[in-house]
């Protein structure tokens, strides 16, 4: 680093810590910064209720997918981009792993259409939880409080259970149709009491809780790493740590829980063809 | 603190137990877990340093999965802070 750098960097470090002090000065008390964690704004329509800020989320990611996707569509070519090389990279690595691990031909391109969807979408909701940008913070019973500005992450849609439980039974009930389709209805009726029908009740609840542990690992993760980082950076009165722990949360755990969605996913949905 | 009445103290020293254990607890397991990852990790690493990019990202995945157990006693300890 050249001298003129250094010197830059802590004119820089030093406005940061005077800035700071002054900003600090103006955070709510404890009780008062706590009082809305884990709570939501809900909006209640009839007997429907709605998180806004998972549907607002949703819908930005999705717009950002497809905006990409038809960015790399128009430009492709035979000596490929860099946007088209990563993109490559990507479906190729996952078109292999998909290989490998289902045993039925004519169910490979399916199930990586799936999983490889499944893997874009919650890698880029998680992403989405390590910038610090607008949150809607919610009293108890779902009134809207205020719309924070860069106290928290953007909030990523999987950080909601409906999003990861609706992924986890689309995953649930693709398998079976899958199943269905591959061994016949009678074979797939059969696999129910295997090794013999005293075992019905173990199968159908081992079933049913691979939904539920699909969904609220991704849940659990997003969601408690979010609080944890909120309370963390309170403690510390936003100084400096944040930056590492939403890289931390975000980031890393984001991308490794978003690859272990889509491997399980692949996994049950491979489970249920042999 | 002084005005409190004493089904409100219990209710919230409740709370707190509750939400240690649950996460004291459940942390034991996922703990044993990545321990065994990690040191069966270490040991192919050894035997085939080559290898060590491949060992690292299964290693980490399965980590991930070790881990969820651990992250359920996490939410259950959420929800009875915030929840209950």
């Amino acid at each position: 680093m050249a001298k003129k750098e250094k010197i830059f960097l802590t004119v820089l470090f030093v406005i940061f810590v005077v800035a700071w002090f002054f900003a600090a000065r103006s955070l709510p008390d404890t009780k008062e910064a706590f009082s809305t964690l884990g709570h939501r704004w809900v909006v209640t329509i009839g007997n429907f209720s709605f998180n806004p800020a998972t549907i607002i989320m949703s819908a930005v990611l999705t717009a950002l997918i497809v905006w990409f996707a038809v960015s790399v569509r128009k430009e492709m070519k035979i000596v490929p981009s860099r946007k088209q090389s990563i993109v490559e990279w990507l479906f190729e690595s996952f078109y292999q792993m998909v290989e490998d691990t289902v045993p039925d031909e004519r169910f490979v391109k399916p199930t990586f259409v799936v999983a490889t969807t499944l893997f874009i979408y919650i890698w880029l909701s998680n992403m989405i939880g390590s910038i610090p940008g607008i949150s809607f913070v919610g009293f108890e019973d779902g009134t809207l409080k205020e719309i924070a500005l860069f106290t928290d992450t953007w909030q990523p849609p999987t950080a909601d259970l409906n999003t990861n439980l609706t992924y986890a039974l689309m995953v649930f009930v693709i398998s079976h149709a899958f199943a269905i389709k591959a061994k016949g209805l009678k074979a797939w009726l059969k696999s129910w009491f295997e090794p013999n029908p005293v075992m019905l009740p173990m199968n159908v609840i081992g079933e049913l809780a691979k939904p539920l542990s699909h969904s609220l690992r991704l849940f659990g993760n997003i969601a408690g790493g979010g609080i944890l980082v909120f309370i963390f950076s309170y403690l510390v009165k936003y100084f400096l740590l944040p930056v590492f722990l939403w890289g931390f949360f975000g980031i890393f755990v984001g991308t490794i829980q978003a690859l272990v969605f889509a491997i399980l996913a692949i996994a049950y949905i491979s489970a249920q063809l042999t | 603190m002084e005005n409190m009445d004493l089904a409100r103290a219990i209710y919230l020293a409740g709370k707190a137990i509750g939400a240690g254990l649950a996460m004291g607890i459940g942390a034991i397991g996922p703990g044993v877990g990545e321990g065994n990852i990690g040191a069966h990790a270490m040991d192919a690493m050894a035997r085939q340093p080559e290898m060590m990019g491949a060992i690292t990202t299964r290693m980490l995945l399965a980590d991930a999965v070790a881990e969820s157990t651990g992250i359920y006693s996490l939410l259950i300890a959420f929800l009875i802070i915030f929840a209950l």
